[in-house]
């Protein structure tokens, strides 16, 4: 931004191409949303071709983590146990209580396939799914798997998560990958 | 990405009912502010997405798992002082519970960087992921794209690395990452901007 002679700003190019291509991006994970590949954007409405081809690559590419599952029950159990120390005062009137107003929103639609991964113990990563599948972005599961283990501790996750639902987009991935294993 | 929910709030001083904007995450916040034990459904809802973050920044699971458990048990010490603020104009989807979580864990995240600069063997990890960061089984094609846009990333400096990562893997929002990093939504944009241009530069030298 550059300063004006009475105090207010203008956008410089670099302001408008980075709108641009703030738009463009929204426009990405919008069409993703919707379950399309390609964002219909009109030609004006477009960053330079090098950007947009960078977006597109990290958008497809770019893997997610999610810890093992053997971390996430061990940091639940944690919580737990801090939840209800934190709830004795609560209950002896020692701190404001909020009222609920309900319970957690019911879970809304399911994404694409994506392919579940591993961490090792040797911090190698390592696919689980199958590779003819990969369709959309890896969803890579870490944590203390050994080597040997991996294959069937992705077979066990996926079983385990379809037991134990959770919103989201990666979660709803998880699912989607225990349906097309049981069909 | 689900919709805010709007419901009605009737307001006897007025003719017709108002809709008061509900945050995608504020009855979460709420029952766990009532009861820490509903705590369990926010953190099952965010601990990839934290822990994600974490590892990119990290490099290593076991310092990710450390950054991710430090954030969750601060944010569920911390529940009953948050306030969620979001609004209408903040966007779809938007929760302030969110940015105030990965505030948490920026801090966790850093904590655990200064203690990998202290004990500089840890860091040995961390090269083995950047050096080969994808050891897939899988087609040669698909572990070269994934290798090739974990790299990119990873070379980038501080803030445009943690950007690309809020935006891409996060997918939150330029105000989000706005209240995440501290910085303002122009400031974001040209980050990501920026960021966008040397990932261009950086997959053009290797190309897949």
């Amino acid at each position: 931004m550059t300063p004006t002679p009475f105090g207010g700003r203008i956008r410089d190019s670099e302001d408008v191409e980075a709108l641009v291509t703030d738009r463009y991006l929204e426009s990405i994970f919008a069409a993703h949303a919707r379950g399309a590949d390609i964002a219909p954007v009109a030609v004006d409405r477009r960053p330079d071709l090098d950007v947009r081809l960078a977006a597109t690559r990290l958008a497809h590419d770019l893997p997610r983590f999610h810890p093992s599952f053997r971390f996430e029950e061990a940091l639940a159990a944690k919580l737990l146990e801090m939840a209800t120390r934190v709830r004795l005062p609560l209950a002896a009137g020692g701190e404001d209580v909020v009222s609920a107003t309900g319970a957690p929103e019911p879970y809304d639609g399911y994404d694409r396939y994506l392919p579940i991964a591993a961490i090792g113990d040797d911090g190698r990563i390592r696919l689980l799914g199958d590779p003819r599948l990969a369709i959309g972005r890896p969803l890579l599961v870490g944590g203390a798997l050994t080597s040997a283990a991996l294959s069937i501790a992705g077979a066990v996750y996926v079983a385990w998560r379809f037991r134990h639902p959770q919103s989201g987009a990666m979660a709803r991935a998880v699912r989607a990958v225990a349906r097309a294993r049981l069909a | 990405m689900a919709r805010p929910a709007l419901r009605r709030v009737g307001r006897p001083d007025e003719g017709a009912p108002r809709l008061a904007h509900l945050d995608r995450d504020r009855r979460l916040v709420e029952a766990a502010q009532a009861d820490p034990a509903r705590f369990e459904a926010l953190y099952r809802k965010y601990l990839a997405q934290v822990y994600s973050f974490a590892f990119y920044e990290l490099r290593d699971h076991h310092e990710a798992e450390d950054a991710t458990e430090r954030t969750f048990l601060a944010a569920l010490g911390n529940l009953s002082r948050f306030e969620e603020r979001a609004r209408p104009a903040d966007g779809e989807g938007a929760s302030t519970f969110r940015v105030w979580l990965f505030q948490i864990a920026r801090n966790a995240i850093a904590e655990r960087r200064r203690r990998q600069r202290r004990r500089p063997e840890t860091s040995l990890d961390a090269a083995d992921a950047v050096a080969d960061p994808l050891d897939l089984e899988a087609t040669a094609l698909r572990h070269d794209a994934a290798t090739a846009a974990v790299q990119a990333i990873t070379r980038l400096p501080g803030d445009r690395r943690r950007a690309l990562i809020l935006r891409f893997v996060d997918e939150m929002s330029t105000r989000e990452i706005a209240g995440v990093l501290g910085r303002s939504e122009g400031a974001v944009r040209v980050l990501i901007h920026r960021a966008l241009r040397s990932v261009a530069r950086d997959l053009d030298d290797r190309p897949q």
